[in-house]
């Protein structure tokens, strides 16, 4: 039920290098545990004093050492927290930061079943709940759990009978709770699962206001809200009926041992087995062992939780990458050459009939540009991906300097494989960051000298506070065009020997493609090059051209003489445009 | 009376108990009773303890225990009886609020940008209306803890003055510290958000732009970032949690404290019987009732807290009402909670024929922008295919929204057959005209819901629908045919599905002008091609405004009305405009369209 043998395989790796904390941690919760057991003792100690009839000055240390011993405990109890919030928080960054890197290497595939969300839920949602489990656990579980026992022991060293009676009844509550626990847990499923319909809804309508407006629906959504709280209220009401189920169980337990520290109490100290200060000691014990009970039983449902956590955890370190390297070989310098051979693609293994690209073969000379055409959904992005090697082929090979992908050190062809693709990703950091990729390795002369190369000095000065500049996340208060301008400069940076250029497609203002076209020819200096064209000016700088169309290349060729035969589809499409002409 | 724009917490809580007097009524009086009954207990102890020490009668124990076990039964009656009350208060309170904000905001017209982000908005549904919900909940405890306070100091106060005061001296200074410290605490609080925040926002990035950093080889870097937010989130979450513990662990001492200082006081007077200075009871009275002083002064310190992020809730929703009086989010509304809730009022097929639509002068901005639409004339007729053409941006969506009255026009007029239409909103909706969206939405129900919205609509005419729609052979193929459901709990429908779908949701309204955004984002040419194809030739006389750059839709209008920068730059017959129009040429000739990536 509880997953802690999980829990400390997962993190006996994690532990280790905290182990003297850890070692700190459990002596000060144990003196805390102590203490608190230790001062209902100096009170019983003092009535017992007081009734005899001591005198003052032989009382007051006691009530003084009643105090100091009350504010150590407290003043421990939060050094016990400071340890446990540092150990389980120093602990679990490590497991995020190597659960990021595991996810960062895995293929494109993965990325693509598993959205952004997903994915923060599993590395900070599901680790953050493992770290409130281990200071949980630490200091509620185990604290509370060794007071309970430490309170059980007292009463039995008061009175056998006592001790024996409030056993019995704190056993019986406990196995009672977590009985009960069984039985409502369902029913806080049910509310969040409505909470979650609801909310849902909610989210939905936000989004689709336009959809529901003008189409006269405003009426049935209404109702539909209605329908749902309908069903909902019912379920909260079931759910605040099983806390006050947990509350009057917890309060029975303690209203039965009140009931037998009377009896017992009476009898007991009738026969002068107990004094009367060991009597009220019977009373403090019992006001003190109901609260852990509860808090254990509350921090139950939090390992549960923690344990769907773990599974989570562990089945992600299983996900394995379905890039496989072959071998480990480094490209030459300077342009590359690439080839693609027989290459069928499909984005699923299983789904057969859904390839992407069928028996694609070309072959591009060190140095060339390549303009590459087709509609959307023809397999151009595609075949950017298979350059980069974010996917593999199923059939066929794509070749980069004459060697396999598959074959080449991954970190050595993505440093000489370029791509830039139309929306550009942006990071809410500054400039600097998003050029580097937050390397502080990378000097600013070096990306001062990148951007002169590529022309860009103007638009560096234009930008409010230069390298500093900071950028909103998505599209960084950036227009397309600069966006891109500082993608160029990123792949400026690496000087590759393959730049594969997705042409950004909205609209862009004068200066900015005036911008573009320079920083674009700079780019392609001395460099093998793919073009996936969206507009016939660009297609102007190529060398030779690709025309894909359901995946296959259905015209390649040198540029200029494609478009001085008019029987070929390049032609057509330089009169028609690209829609039409391969609709 | 006029109302102040935005409200006091008080004023909303006063509100909302009005709105449920008798729940809330009772809720108050079982609520205070379950707080201020433990002070029977102590005085059941009290009275043990006194007659335990001066030889206590099986009697007496019978008596003490019977009391308990009688105490307990009426307290477990009392918490059953007050939960299962205050659940139902609660949550028609937050209902409320909720049903009023999504009432108002379909008022809203549905195109406008709104301040808040959708998921903000969502936010507002949620989590502010639960922090109001919240203080509203505490007043029940507020009270319930102030007279269990008040009870008990009374007695303390009356058995020893001296003793009482002295120990309610650490539980005012703790209430002062708490008061004074609550900045501090939010502050922390706050800090550990924000770099909680800034992870989530970070990892988004990252996953977001996978492909970019994997092509870029930067990995590495990415992660050291990540660890950099991490270690900061660390020290802030430490110091949070730290700083939370100290401030209970101070509330916890003043009771001891107080002990003690009962302990110190009472030394040389605690006598076996009481008459001298303080009986054994008194003193287990004392320690006992200790707690509930200070719990109420500890109740006061978190209902400020609570009240004040309470009215920064009401703040946010009294903005989300855009200029309606605060009082609509919380007025009392029927919830249709008792009861199955009556099936929605669904508008009844149109006798009056359509004869005409005739926009004129319709203008509109957005807000802060020159963008938008200008002065734009438009007549349709009755049978008319009316295509909206032009560049990307030229107007052509925010034309059709502000003829729906999905952005509010500044200027201009609308008229339906001969009647002007004030409130294009909620005047332009079926039977008169339906509507897809260039990015249609489909909600988590049942595909056949989706459609119908809600309609008792004919068989035959939502096959029809799907047929036109070219949905027929999806929704064969999927597991539970129309029954499917749609949405992250049901199928996931791709691009082309939703708009499909969104089209036939269209046509089972029989709408008299069908009006239809850019489908090319979402359907291939072939598909469109078949679209009209159908649609002209099962319903004959429909009338269509449709946006659209493709030949298939231009080559069959009636008129084209050519978009440039927000105005009519020329309307005419396709061929008509070939010749005449430079602009419509361009459009017509095709440049390369834009073209998303795969």
């Amino acid at each position: 039920m509880i997953p802690v043998r999980a829990y400390f395989r997962l993190f006996a790796k994690y532990l280790r290098p905290y182990r003297r904390k850890a070692s700190l941690l459990a002596i000060v919760l144990f003196a805390t545990i102590a203490l608190q057991l230790a001062n209902p003792q100096l009170i019983a100690e003092f009535i017992d004093r007081a009734t005899e009839g001591a005198e003052v000055g032989e009382l007051v240390p006691l009530a003084v050492a009643f105090m100091v011993i009350a504010i150590v405990h407290q003043v421990l109890l939060v050094w016990a927290t400071y340890l446990a919030e540092q150990v389980g928080w120093s602990a679990t960054n490590q497991l995020r930061a190597d659960l990021a890197d595991h996810i960062l290497h895995l293929d494109m595939g993965f990325h693509k079943a598993n959205s952004p969300g997903e994915l923060i839920e599993r590395i900070d949602g599901d680790v953050t709940a493992l770290s409130n489990f281990f200071s949980s656990m630490a200091i509620k579980v185990v604290g509370n759990g060794l007071l309970v026992v430490g309170i059980i022991i007292l009463l039995w060293a008061e009175s056998w009978v006592v001790g024996l009676a409030i056993t019995v009844f704190t056993g019986l509550t406990f196995l009672g709770l977590v009985r009960l626990h069984g039985v409502t847990v369902p029913w806080h499923k049910a509310i969040r699962a409505t909470s979650a319909e609801m909310f849902g809804f909610i989210g939905e309508q936000v989004d689709g206001r336009e959809d529901v407006e003008a189409n006269g629906a405003t009426a049935f959504m209404v109702n539909r809200f209605d329908r749902i709280q309908h069903k909902w209220l019912p379920e909260v009401v079931r759910g605040w009926t099983g806390w006050a189920l947990m509350w009057s169980a917890s309060m029975g337990l303690y209203f039965f041992s009140l009931m037998i520290a009377f009896v017992l109490g009476a009898y007991l100290f009738g026969i002068g087995t107990l004094t009367l200060g060991s009597v009220y000691l019977v009373f403090q014990y019992i006001g003190m062992a109901h609260r852990p009970i509860e808090e254990i039983r509350e921090q139950l449902v939090d390992l549960q939780k923690a344990g769907a956590s773990i599974e989570r955890v562990e089945d992600l370190f299983a996900t394995e990458s379905r890039l496989v390297q072959r071998d480990e070989r480094l490209l030459p310098d300077g342009p590359l050459r690439l080839s693609f051979e027989h290459v069928t693609f499909s984005y699923d293994d299983e789904a057969g009939d859904e390839r992407v690209l069928t028996d694609v073969s070309f072959d591009v000379a060190p140095g060339r540009v390549v303009g590459l055409l087709g509609r959307t959904g023809s397999g151009k992005s595609t075949i950017a991906r298979l350059v980069t090697r974010l996917y593999e082929p199923q059939h066929g090979a794509v070749l980069v300097g004459g060697i396999p992908t598959w074959d080449i050190q991954l970190d050595d062809l993505r440093k000489r494989v370029a791509m830039v693709t139309q929306d550009v990703q942006l990071f809410r950091a500054s400039i600097r960051d998003n050029l580097t990729f937050f390397d502080d390795s990378i000097s600013d002369a070096r990306l001062e000298e990148a951007i002169h190369r590529l022309e860009l000095d103007e638009w560096l000065s234009s930008l409010p506070d230069g390298l500093d500049t900071m950028l909103e996340s998505g599209s960084g208060g950036l227009s397309a065009g600069q966006a891109q301008l500082l993608a160029f400069t990123r792949v400026f940076l690496r000087d590759p020997g393959v730049v594969v250029l997705d042409e950004a497609s909205s609209r862009l203002d004068p200066s900015t493609e005036a911008l573009i076209e320079t920083a674009v020819d700079h780019l392609l200096e001395n460099r093998t090059a793919i073009l996936i064209a969206h507009r016939l000016a660009t297609v102007a700088r190529a060398d030779d051209i690709i025309i894909l169309d359901g995946g296959r290349v259905i015209e390649q060729g040198d540029r200029v003489a494609l478009a001085a035969d008019p029987g070929s589809v390049f032609s057509h499409l330089l009169v028609a445009g690209m829609e039409e002409a391969l609709a | 009376m006029t109302e102040r724009r935005t409200p006091s917490i008080a004023q909303v809580l006063w509100k909302l108990m009005r709105n449920q007097p008798i729940r809330y009524g009772f809720a108050l009086v079982v609520w205070t009773l379950i707080w201020a009954m433990p002070v029977l207990v102590g005085l059941v102890i009290a009275y043990f303890f006194d007659e335990l020490a001066s030889g206590i009668e099986v009697d007496t124990v019978v008596l003490v225990v019977v009391a308990t076990l009688a105490y307990a039964i009426a307290r477990t009656v009392m918490i059953f009886l007050g939960m299962r009350n205050h659940a139902s208060l609660l949550f028609r309170a937050a209902s409320t609020m909720r049903r009023n904000l999504l009432l108002r905001l379909y008022e809203l017209p549905g195109a406008e940008t709104l301040d808040e982000t959708p998921g903000e908005l969502v936010s507002r549904f949620r989590d502010d209306v639960d922090h109001i919900v919240e203080p509203f909940d505490l007043t029940v405890d507020l009270a319930g803890a102030s007279v269990a306070g008040v009870v008990a100091f009374t007695i303390l106060f009356s058995i020893d003055p001296v003793i009482t005061l002295v120990i309610s001296l650490p539980v005012a200074v703790v209430a002062l510290v708490a008061n004074r410290t609550g900045g501090l605490v939010r502050r922390y609080r706050r800090h550990a958000r924000e770099a909680t925040e800034a992870i989530t926002g970070y990892l988004g990035e990252t996953f977001s732009a996978t492909q970019s950093i994997k092509v870029a080889g930067a990995e590495e870097t990415m992660l050291l970032r990540f660890q950099d937010l991490n270690d900061v989130r660390k020290d802030m979450m430490v110091r949070d949690r730290t700083l939370t513990e100290t401030m209970y662990a101070v509330y916890r001492n003043t009771i001891n404290i107080g002990t003690g200082l009962i302990l110190l006081m009472a030394a040389g007077r605690l006598a076996a019987t009481g008459d001298a200075g303080i009986s054994i009871g008194q003193f287990a009275l004392f320690v006992f009732l200790l707690e509930y002083v200070s719990d109420a002064a500890y109740f006061v310190g978190v209902f400020i807290a609570r009240a004040k992020q309470g009215s920064v809730s009401v703040d946010r929703l009294t903005k989300s009402l855009r200029g309606e009086p605060w009082s609509r989010a919380f007025a009392k509304t029927d919830l249709h909670l008792d009861g199955a809730p009556p099936q929605p009022e669904i508008s009844e097929r149109s006798t009056d024929p359509f004869r005409s639509l005739r926009v004129h002068g319709l203008t509109y901005h957005y807000p802060g922008s020159v963008n938008g639409i200008e002065d734009v004339d438009l007549e349709i007729r009755a049978g008319e295919f009316v295509v909206v053409t032009g560049r990307i941006g030229s107007g052509k969506t925010t034309l059709l929204r502000a003829i729906l009255g999905l952005l509010p026009a500044e200027s201009g007029s609308i008229v339906w057959n001969d009647a002007a239409v004030d409130d294009p909103e909620s005047s332009m909706v079926p039977p008169r005209s339906a509507y897809t969206p260039q990015v249609p939405k489909l909600f988590s129900m049942t595909l056949e819901d989706n459609l119908v919205l809600g309609d008792t609509v004919p068989k035959h005419l939502v096959d029809e629908s799907i047929y036109i729609a070219t949905m027929q052979r999806d929704i064969d193929q999927m597991p539970e045919g129309l029954e499917t459901m749609v949405g992250p709990r049901g199928v996931r429908l791709s691009g082309g599905q939703v708009q499909r779908s969104a089209g036939a949701r269209m046509l089972t309204r029989e709408p008299q002008l069908l009006v239809l955004d850019d489908v090319s984002s979402a359907l291939d040419v072939e598909t469109e091609q078949i679209m009209w194809t159908r649609l002209f030739n099962a319903r004959r006389d429909i009338t269509a405004l449709v946006v659209s750059h493709r030949h298939a839709a231009l080559a069959r209008a009636d008129r084209v009305i050519v978009m440039h920068d927000g105005r009519v730059a020329a309307t005419g017959s396709a061929e008509e405009l070939q010749e005449s129009s430079e602009r419509f040429r361009a459009i017509w000739e095709g440049v390369l369209q834009p073209v998303s990536g795969r």
